[in-house]
C-alpha cells in the first residue's frame, strides 16, 4: 500500500535532523555567570504587563514576564545588560540596565506596525508587509456560539464573505476569500492549523438532504490564538499550487519560555432559540380550505367543465355531501389549523468550557487545553457536541537546536437529522409542508401519518462520531548565523463514524422493518516539510531568503454496511438483520512541492519580495504534472521618505503592489484526468443471481492541468492622528484560466461531461477597512473598526452554459456572474384573466425558451462588517453587526409551498391571489392549468436577499485589581453574549440560508432549511 | 564541519526526493480501471454486456425516467408530487429545458455506447476451447439487441436522431453527425434486430435478450411500421410457443407476490437490492415508505375518463382491478398503482409481455382485415379478456374494423394500464391528438433537451417544439 509514503520519503531527514545537530551545538552552552530580575509595567496605569518579552542583546536568549510582570534571567553575561522588551500594543524599548532588581515602563503603542503577522513559512511585522493579509484577533471573534473558527469570520476581516447556510450546529458554511475562482474544483481556501493542511472536505456520506458537515468543526476555536487570511498572490504564492482561492493560517495557543503557569479558564452557559421573524409565514386552516376549494373550482372551470359541477366537488365541503362515494372534509370555517412547528421548537441549551494551561522553562515551552461544547439546536434532535484536547511543546535542545510538538485531539459527536432537500423523513420540512389541517394525532392519541413531526422527534436516529488528530513534530537547527533549517513531519487524520437506524414507524423504516445503515470514513494526509531560511541585516540592507520543499499525500477510505429487516425495533445493529449489503471505496492522492522566496528591505523604506513555487500533482498526467508559480510584490513605505519626515499629518503611509500566479486542483476528483471503467455494472445473466459487470465510466483526458489564478493587488496603508485613524485599502483582480470544469459533450457519445480545462473566470474587487480609536481617555475608550468588500464575479469564457441543481434555477453562463438565476421573468399578473405575463410570451400564450433569462445572482455587490467596542471603568461593551448587498436568492419555500393548496402548508402570500377582474397583484389566479403554477423557474420566487444583521453583542464587567488581589486570581470577567440578535432584510426567511452545500447552488433560499438561532450567553473568564 | 554535512546531506536528499518524486505522484485508481484494456477476454466481455443491462435498467431509461415519459404523456396516470414541471408532460406543453428528457436522452446514448463497446471489441477477441464462436455471437446479438431496442425508443420519442455506432473512447473522438431521417432510425433499429436474430441463440431468458426476444420486438416493431404480415408472424412465434410463453392467471400473477420471469414475461429488467427500482418509491404512499408522486389517474380528483374508474368496472378491468387500491389517509380517498409495491424495491421493469403479443396480432390482422382476419382478431382480444375476466366480445360488438380496432385501443389501455404502451399506441394509429386533447401536431414528438441543442451543433430542434 502507498498509505505511508510520505513517511517513508520523509523519516530519514527528519531523523538525521533530530541526531545530529544537538551534537555540534554543545559547545554553546552558557555559563552561569549573573542573574537579572525585573518587572515590565505600563507606564500609564502602572498595572504589571504578563508575557513581555525580555530580550538579551547579543545573545538569542529571551524570557517573558509571567502574570506579576516579572521575568529573571540567568546568564553568561554581566551586568550592564543592553535588553530589549517588547509587548503586542506597547512601544519596544530598548535599554541598558546596571542593576537587579529593576522596573522597566513601556508606553502603549497607537500604531500597529510592530504587530507580527503569520505570513507563509514565517512572520513579519506589518511594516513590512508589501502582501495582503487580514489577522484576526481570536479572542474577538469566538464569543459568537457556532462550532466552527470559519463561521465565526462574518463581517470581521475584509475580503472575506462568510455564510452561515442553515441553523444546524457545525454544518458546513459558505467562506469565499475574494470571490469564487472555480466551478467544479473547490473554490474553499487552504486551511492551516499550526502549519499542517487541514482537510475541509466532509466525510458526511449518510444523507442529511443535500447538506454536510463541517470537518472544521473539529478544532476548538477556544485553542485559537490568531487567524490570519492570505488573500492576494504575493501571500498566497508560498502556497502554490494551493492558494488560488486564498489561505487561512490558524495559530494555536503557545506557552512562553521562562514565563510562570497560567491557567485560563472559560466558562459560558446559554440558550438558543428560533427567530421568529425567520420561521415560514403559514396560513391557517380555514384560509388554506377556501383557497383549495378556488384552486379546485378554477381548474375544474379551465378544464371543461361547469361551474355547478366543479363547486359541488370542492373539496372542503360538508361533511354529509357525499360525492363517488367520498364524503366531504367539511367547510372552511370548520377547519381547524394545528401547530407542528410548535412541536418542533424548543430552547436549544449551550455550554462552553475552556482551560487552557500555559507556561514555560528557561528551555522549553507548552500550552495544554482542554474544551467541552454542547450546543443544541433549538430544533429537537439536532445537537453538536465537541470534547478536544491540546498539546503544545517546544523544547531546546541546546542554545542552536530546537524540537517541538503540536497536537489536537477531538471527539465531535452529532445528532443529526435531515433538513434541506428531498420529501423523506425531513425533520424542519415535516412541520411546515404538512397541510396544517391535518390533525398531529389520532382520536386515539397516537401520531397520525407517516413522518409526522411528532413521530420523527421521537424516532430519529442519526448521529455521528468524528475523531479527530491534527498534529505536527517538528525540529529546527540554527545552522549558522540567520540561517535556520527547519523539518516537519504532520499528520491530519479522521476518522468519521456514521450510523443511522430508521425503525418502524419512519417511513424509510416501515416498507423493510427497519433499515440500519453503518458508515466509517477515514482521511488520513501526511506532510513532510523542510524549509531553510536566510536573514542578514547590514546597514539599512536586510536580506531574507526561503527554500522549502513539501510532500504530502492524502488517503481516503469508506466502507459502508446496511441492513434492513429487523425482528424488531429493538434490535438495532446490522448483525440482526435479514438481509445486508456493504461497500467499499478508497482514493489517494499526492502532492510533491519545491518553494523559494527572498525578499530584499532598504531602511525600511523600500521592500520587494520574489516568489516561486512548483507544485506536482498525481490528478494529472506526464507533462502537465508540474505547475509552476511565481510571485513578486513590493512596499514603499512613503512615510520614511524625506519630504514627509516629522510630518506630524501622517503616521504611516505604505503603498503595496504585488503580482503573481497561484494554482488549484483541489476538490477534483483524484483520477479526473483518466478514462476509466467501472466494476460496479452488475446485472443476471439468470433470474435471481446478480454478476458483477463493467462498463465505460469516464472519459481521460491527458491534456488535464492545473487551473491558474493570476491576482494583480494594488494596496494602501494609511494612518494619520497619532495613529488614531487608519485605512487600509485594497484592490485587486483575479484571473483565473483554464478552469477545471466537467466539460459537457454530446450527449449522443454515451458520456455527458470529461474534465477539461474549459473556461476563464474573473474576480475584482476593493476591499476598504477603517480603524478609528474614537475617544480613548483613561476610564472611557470608543474603537470602530468598519470594513467593507466589493467583489464582481463574472465568466469570461465557457463555452456551454452549465446548470446546477434540480430544475436548474442557477447556471453558469459566459458573460455573467456565477451562481446566476435563469428564469423566466414574471412581468405582471393580467388583472382582467388573472394569468400571469411573461416577458418574452408569444402572442398566443406560449413561452418559448428564449424568454429566459439570467435574473441577477448569489452574490452581493458589497458586504462587510461594523464592530464598535467601548470600555467604561471596569464595563465593555462590543456590537458587530455585518451586512450583504445586492444579492439575490430564489426562494425556493415559496415555490414549493406557494401552490396547489391542497398539497400541504400554504405560506400566507398565497392569499394575495387574483381572484376577478381589476385585482392588483403578483400572485396568479389559482388553478392547475396553463403557466400560472406549472413553470418552475417563475421569477417571482426571485427575491432580495440583501441583509444587515447585529451578530452579536457582547458585554462585560472586569473585576478591580483591588479585589484581585486579594483571591490570587489575576484577572477575573464576568460577560453576556448575544448572537444573531436581528436581522433586517426583505427576503422571506433566513438571507443567508440555502437548500444545499453545493457551493454552485448558493442562493436558493430557505427551503426546509432551518434559520440561524438567537443565541443568548452568560460567561466567566478567570486566568489564575 | 558538521553544518556542511548537513547541507550537503540535505541537498542530496532533496536531488533524491526529485528523481523519485515521479514514483511518488504516480497514484493508481482501485475503484475504478484504466479504459485501456477493458473487453479482452470471455470473462470481460460477458461483464460488458452485463453492463449494457445495466444501463438499460437505471433509473433515467427503463428504472424510471423514460417510462414515466410516455406515461405521464397519456391519460392512465397523473403526477401529483413536488416536480410540478412533469405535469407539462400530460398537459402536452413539454419545454426543452425540462430535465426529465435530458435525463431520459442521456441514458439511452450511454446504453448504445456501452453496446456499441461490445459490437467494435468482441468480435476481434480470439476463440479459445472455453470461448466458442456460439458465445461470441451470443455476446454480440445481445448489443445489438439492445441497441436496437435504443434506437426504437429514441424514434417513437423523438423522431429521427443521431446514429452513432460505435464507441466513444476519448474526448478527441467524439461523434459528429447530423439526425438521421425517421425512417433512416427505424432502418437502424431493423439492421440491428436481424443482426441479432442471426446471432443469437432460440433460447428462452425473460431478462436477457434471445432469438425470441428480438422476434418480440420484432414483432412490436412490424406494427409501427404498419407491416402486418410481418407484424402478426413474429408476434405467432411467441404465441405459437405455449411451452414457454402464456397468459398467465389470475392476471396479477405475472407481478403480485414478488413474482419475477413468470411465463407472461417475454422481456422484463431484473432488479436486486443492491440495484434497485425506483418506482416503488414514487407510487406507494408514505405509509409503505413512498411518495406516492405517480397515480392512476382517478375518480377522487373528478378527471373524466379516469383509468380507475375502468380499471374497477368488472365489465372493463375485471382482474386488473388489483392494479389499484383504495386508502383512506388522514381521512382523505386516495388511489394508488400496486404494480411497483416490493418492500426492498426489486420490482421488475416489463418491457415485453405475452398479452402484448396477443393484441400485436389482434391489431394486424384488424388492420389487414384480410379473410378470417376479423375472426382471428377477436380471438386474440378474447384471449387477452378471458384472462382478465372481463366478459368476451362477440362479433357483433365489433360490427366494423373501426369498432374492433376502437375496442383493441381500449383493450390496450386496461391491459397496460400502469406500463408505457398507451401513449405510442395512439400516437402510432394517429389518435393522439383527438383522444388527449392536443391541438398540434408537433406535440406528438418530445422537444430536444435544450442543453444538448446548447452542445452539439449537429443537433436540431423539432419543429415548433422550441
Amino acid at each position: 500500500m502507498k498509505y505511508r509514503r510520505v513517511f517513508r520519503y520523509s523519516l530519514p531527514i527528519f531523523l538525521f535532523l533530530i541526531f545530529v545537530p544537538p551534537a555540534q551545538s554543545q559547545e554553546t552552552k552558557p555559563i552561569i555567570n549573573a542573574s537579572l530580575v525585573g518587572t515590565v509595567i505600563d507606564s500609564v496605569t502602572r498595572e504589571p504587563i504578563a508575557g513581555a518579552t525580555v530580550q538579551l542583546e547579543a545573545v538569542t536568549h529571551s524570557v517573558k514576564t509571567d502574570r506579576n510582570g516579572n521575568f529573571s534571567f540567568i546568564t553568561g553575561q554581566k551586568l550592564p545588560f543592553t535588553v530589549t522588551v517588547s509587548y503586542l500594543g506597547y512601544e519596544n524599548k530598548k535599554l541598558v540596565i546596571t542593576t537587579s532588581p529593576t522596573v522597566i515602563a513601556l508606553s502603549p503603542s497607537e500604531k500597529e506596525l510592530d504587530e507580527v503577522v503569520v505570513v507563509g513559512y514565517g512572520t513579519q511585522r506589518r511594516q513590512d508587509l508589501t502582501g495582503s493579509i487580514a489577522k484576526i484577533d481570536a479572542a474577538e471573534v469566538n464569543k459568537i456560539p457556532v462550532a466552527s473558527f470559519d463561521a465565526q469570520l462574518q463581517g470581521k476581516a475584509p475580503g472575506v464573505q462568510v455564510l452561515t447556510n442553515s441553523g444546524v450546529p457545525g454544518e458546513a458554511i459558505f467562506l469565499r476569500v475574494r470571490g469564487t475562482t472555480s466551478i467544479n474544483s473547490s473554490s474553499d481556501p487552504l486551511y492551516i492549523v499550526d502549519g499542517v493542511f487541514l482537510n475541509n472536505t466532509s466525510l458526511q456520506n449518510i444523507s442529511l438532504a443535500g447538506r454536510v458537515t463541517s470537518p472544521l468543526a473539529d478544532i476548538n476555536p477556544g485553542d485559537i490564538e490568531s487567524i490570519e487570511v492570505l488573500k492576494d498572490a504575493a501571500a498566497t504564492a508560498i502556497y502554490g499550487s494551493r492558494g488560488a482561492n486564498g489561505v487561512v493560517i490558524i495559530t494555536t495557543k503557545q506557552g512562553n519560555y521562562g514565563a510562570t503557569t497560567k491557567i485560563d479558564l472559560n466558562v459560558s452557559n446559554g440558550w438558543v432559540q428560533a427567530d421568529k421573524s425567520l420561521l415560514p409565514p403559514l396560513a391557517t386552516g380555514p384560509e388554506v380550505a377556501e383557497l383549495a376549494n378556488e384552486w379546485h373550482i378554477n381548474s375544474g372551470i379551465d378544464n371543461g367543465q361547469t361551474y355547478d359541477y366543479a363547486y359541488a366537488r370542492r373539496p372542503f365541503r360538508p361533511v354529509n355531501e357525499v360525492i363517488n362515494g367520498v364524503p366531504g372534509l367539511g367547510t372552511p370555517e370548520e377547519t381547524p389549523t394545528y401547530d407542528r412547528l410548535g412541536l418542533l421548537l424548543r430552547k436549544g441549551y449551550i455550554q462552553d468550557y475552556n482551560l487552557g494551561i500555559s507556561g514555560g522553562g528557561q528551555d522549553s515551552r507548552y500550552y495544554l487545553g482542554a474544551g467541552y461544547t454542547g450546543q443544541q439546536s433549538y430544533l429537537k434532535v439536532l445537537e453538536f457536541q465537541r470534547a478536544s484536547l491540546k498539546f503544545n511543546f517546544d523544547q531546546k535542545l541546546s542554545e542552536k537546536v530546537k524540537i517541538g510538538l503540536t497536537n489536537s485531539f477531538s471527539r465531535s459527536y452529532r445528532n443529526q437529522a435531515r433538513t434541506g432537500d428531498g420529501p423523506q423523513v425531513q425533520l424542519y420540512n415535516s412541520a411546515i409542508a404538512r397541510a396544517v389541517y391535518e390533525p398531529i394525532f389520532t382520536d386515539e392519541g397516537t401520531a397520525s401519518g407517516a413522518d409526522n413531526t411528532y413521530t420523527l422527534i421521537n424516532n430519529y436516529d442519526i448521529n455521528t462520531v468524528s475523531l479527530r488528530y491534527v498534529g505536527s513534530a517538528f525540529v529546527e537547527a540554527d545552522l549558522a548565523k540567520g540561517l535556520k533549517l527547519r523539518s516537519s513531519i504532520s499528520l491530519d487524520y479522521n476518522q468519521y463514524d456514521e450510523s443511522q437506524y430508521w425503525n418502524t414507524n419512519t417511513s424509510i423504516g416501515s416498507a423493510q422493518d427497519g433499515e440500519s445503515t453503518s458508515g466509517i470514513s477515514r482521511s488520513g494526509t501526511w506532510i513532510n516539510e523542510q524549509t531553510l531560511t536566510y536573514q542578514k541585516k547590514f546597514d539599512n540592507h536586510q536580506i531574507t531568503a526561503l527554500v522549502g520543499n513539501t510532500l504530502q499525500s492524502n488517503t481516503l477510505q469508506y466502507n459502508y454496511a446496511q441492513g434492513v429487516g429487523f425482528a424488531n425495533d429493538n434490535y438495532k445493529l446490522i448483525s440482526s438483520a435479514s438481509v445486508r449489503t456493504a461497500s467499499e471505496s478508497w482514493t489517494q492522492y499526492t502532492i510533491a512541492s519545491f518553494f523559494g522566496r527572498a525578499g530584499y528591505n532598504y531602511a525600511d523604506r523600500y521592500i520587494v519580495e520574489a516568489t516561486l513555487r512548483t507544485d506536482g500533482s498525481s490528478k494529472f498526467l506526464g507533462n502537465n504534472r508540474w505547475g509552476y508559480f511565481p510571485a513578486f510584490s513590493m512596499g514603499w513605505r512613503i512615510v520614511e521618505e524625506d519630504f514627509l519626515k516629522g510630518a506630524s499629518w501622517v503616521n504611516d503611509l505604505k503603498l503595496r503592489a504585488s503580482w503573481g500566479i497561484t494554482g488549484n486542483q483541489a476538490g477534483i476528483d483524484n483520477f479526473a484526468s483518466r478514462g476509466l471503467w467501472s466494476g460496479g455494472a452488475a446485472y443476471a445473466d439468470i433470474l435471481g443471481t446478480p454478476r458483477a459487470g463493467i462498463a465505460p465510466y469516464q472519459l481521460g483526458n491527458e491534456n488535464l492541468r492545473w487551473e491558474e489564478t493570476a491576482q494583480t493587488n494594488l494596496g494602501l496603508d494609511f494612518a494619520t492622528f497619532n495613529n488614531r485613524l487608519s485605512f487600509t485599502v485594497d484592490v485587486y483582480n483575479k484571473y483565473t484560466s483554464g478552469v477545471l470544469l466537467e466539460q459537457p459533450i454530446p450527449a449522443s457519445s454515451g458520456f455527458s461531461s470529461y474534465w477539461a480545462n474549459i473556461g476563464e473566470i474573473r474576480n475584482r474587487g476593493y476591499e476598504v477597512t477603517v480603524s478609528s480609536s474614537n475617544i480613548r481617555r483613561k476610564n472611557f475608550s470608543w474603537n470602530t473598526s468598519l470594513n467593507i468588500s466589493g467583489n464582481q464575479n463574472r465568466i469570461e469564457k465557457l463555452p456551454a452554459q452549465i446548470s446546477f441543481y434540480s430544475r436548474d434555477w442557477v447556471v453558469a453562463r459566459e458573460g455573467y456572474s456565477l451562481n446566476s438565476f435563469w428564469l423566466y421573468e414574471q412581468l405582471y399578473v393580467d388583472p382582467q384573466t388573472g394569468d400571469p405575463v411573461f416577458d418574452g410570451q408569444l402572442p398566443d400564450g406560449t413561452l418559448p425558451i428564449e424568454a429566459r433569462k439570467i435574473m441577477g445572482s448569489a452574490y452581493p455587490k458589497f458586504y462587510g462588517g461594523l464592530n464598535n467596542t467601548f470600555t467604561f471603568k471596569q464595563f465593555d461593551l462590543s456590537t458587530d453587526i455585518s451586512f450583504q448587498y445586492g444579492n439575490q436568492s430564489v426562494n425556493l419555500y415559496r415555490y414549493f409551498r406557494e401552490r396547489n393548496p391542497t398539497s400541504g402548508g400554504i405560506f400566507e402570500n398565497l392569499l394575495n391571489r387574483w381572484q376577478q377582474p381589476g385585482d392588483i397583484t403578483d400572485v396568479p389566479r389559482l388553478t392547475s392549468q396553463g403557466l400560472n403554477y406549472t413553470l418552475d423557474q417563475n421569477s417571482r420566487y426571485l427575491e432580495d436577499a440583501s441583509f444587515l444583521k447585529i451578530r452579536q453583542v457582547s458585554f462585560g464587567y472586569t473585576l478591580p485589581t483591588a479585589i484581585l488581589s486579594r483571591t490570587g486570581l489575576s484577572k477575573a470577567r464576568i460577560y453576556f453574549v448575544g448572537a444573531n440578535l436581528f436581522v433586517w432584510s426583505q427576503f422571506t426567511g433566513d438571507p443567508e440560508s440555502t437548500v444545499t452545500s453545493n457551493p454552485n447552488a448558493q442562493g436558493l433560499g430557505a427551503f426546509g432549511t432551518p434559520p440561524q438561532p438567537r443565541s443568548f450567553q452568560f460567561g466567566l473568564n478567570l486566568t489564575l | 564541519m558538521n553544518k556542511k554535512i548537513i547541507i550537503k546531506t540535505w541537498s542530496a536528499a532533496v536531488l533524491i526526493l526529485f528523481a523519485s518524486c515521479d514514483k511518488f505522484l504516480s497514484v493508481d485508481p482501485q475503484e475504478y480501471l484504466s479504459d485501456e484494456a477493458t473487453i479482452v477476454d470471455e470473462g470481460s466481455a460477458r461483464s460488458a454486456v452485463r453492463g449494457i443491462y445495466d444501463e438499460l435498467r437505471s433509473n433515467n431509461y427503463y428504472g424510471q425516467e423514460f417510462h414515466w415519459l410516455s406515461l405521464l404523456s397519456a391519460d392512465n396516470t397523473v403526477y401529483v408530487g413536488s416536480q410540478i414541471v412533469r405535469q407539462q408532460l400530460t398537459n402536452h406543453t413539454v419545454r426543452a429545458d425540462f430535465a426529465g428528457i435530458e435525463s431520459a436522452w442521456n441514458a439511452i446514448y450511454s446504453t448504445i455506447n456501452r453496446a456499441n463497446n461490445v459490437i467494435d471489441k468482441v468480435p476481434d477477441l480470439p476463440i479459445t476451447a472455453d470461448f466458442t464462436q456460439a458465445t461470441k455471437d451470443g455476446f454480440i446479438g445481445e448489443a445489438y439487441f439492445v441497441r436496437a431496442l435504443a434506437y426504437f425508443d429514441l424514434a417513437r420519442t423523438w423522431g429521427g436522431v443521431q446514429l452513432v455506432l460505435e464507441p466513444t473512447t476519448s474526448p478527441n473522438d467524439l461523434p459528429n453527425v447530423e439526425r438521421s431521417t425517421l425512417q433512416g432510425t427505424y432502418a437502424q433499429v431493423l439492421e440491428d434486430l436481424n443482426n441479432a436474430e442471426a446471432l443469437l441463440p432460440e433460447t428462452t431468458n425473460r431478462i436477457r435478450a434471445t432469438k425470441k426476444t428480438v422476434w418480440a420486438l420484432k414483432a412490436r416493431y412490424h406494427l409501427y411500421q404498419k407491416e402486418w404480415d410481418e407484424a402478426i408472424d413474429y408476434a405467432t412465434r411467441i404465441i405459437d410457443d405455449t411451452d414457454n410463453y402464456e397468459l398467465v392467471r389470475p392476471y396479477s400473477a405475472f407481478y403480485a407476490g414478488n413474482a419475477s420471469g413468470t411465463k407472461e414475461s417475454v422481456f422484463e429488467l431484473y432488479y436486486d437490492i443492491n440495484n434497485t427500482n425506483n418506482q416503488r418509491y414514487q407510487w406507494q404512499p408514505s405509509t409503505r415508505g413512498g411518495v406516492a408522486w405517480i397515480k392512476p389517474s382517478n375518480p377522487v380528483n373528478n378527471e373524466p375518463g379516469n383509468i380507475v374508474e375502468l380499471l374497477i368496472d368488472p365489465n372493463i378491468g375485471g382482474d386488473r382491478s388489483a392494479l389499484v387500491e383504495l386508502q383512506t389517509i388522514n381521512n382523505a380517498p386516495n388511489w394508488f398503482g400496486l404494480l411497483y409495491y416490493r418492500d426492498n424495491s426489486t420490482d421488475p421493469a416489463f418491457i415485453i409481455r405475452t398479452a402484448e403479443l396477443y393484441l400485436i396480432r389482434a391489431e394486424a390482422l384488424a388492420e389487414r382485415d384480410a379473410s378470417g382476419d376479423k375472426d382471428a382478431s377477436l380471438a386474440d382480444l378474447n384471449a387477452v379478456r378471458a384472462r382478465a375476466n372481463v366478459p368476451l366480445l362477440g362479433i357483433t360488438d365489433v360490427a366494423t374494423k373501426t369498432d374492433l380496432l376502437l375496442a383493441i385501443e381500449n383493450e390496450n389501455r386496461v391491459e397496460f394500464a400502469l406500463e408505457n404502451h398507451r401513449w405510442y399506441d395512439l400516437v402510432r394509429t394517429g389518435r393522439a391528438q383527438s383522444v388527449l386533447n392536443i391541438a398540434s401536431t408537433n406535440r406528438l414528438l418530445l422537444p430536444i433537451p435544450y442543453s444538448q441543442i446548447q452542445v452539439d451543433p449537429n443537433l436540431k430542434q423539432n419543429p415548433g417544439l422550441d
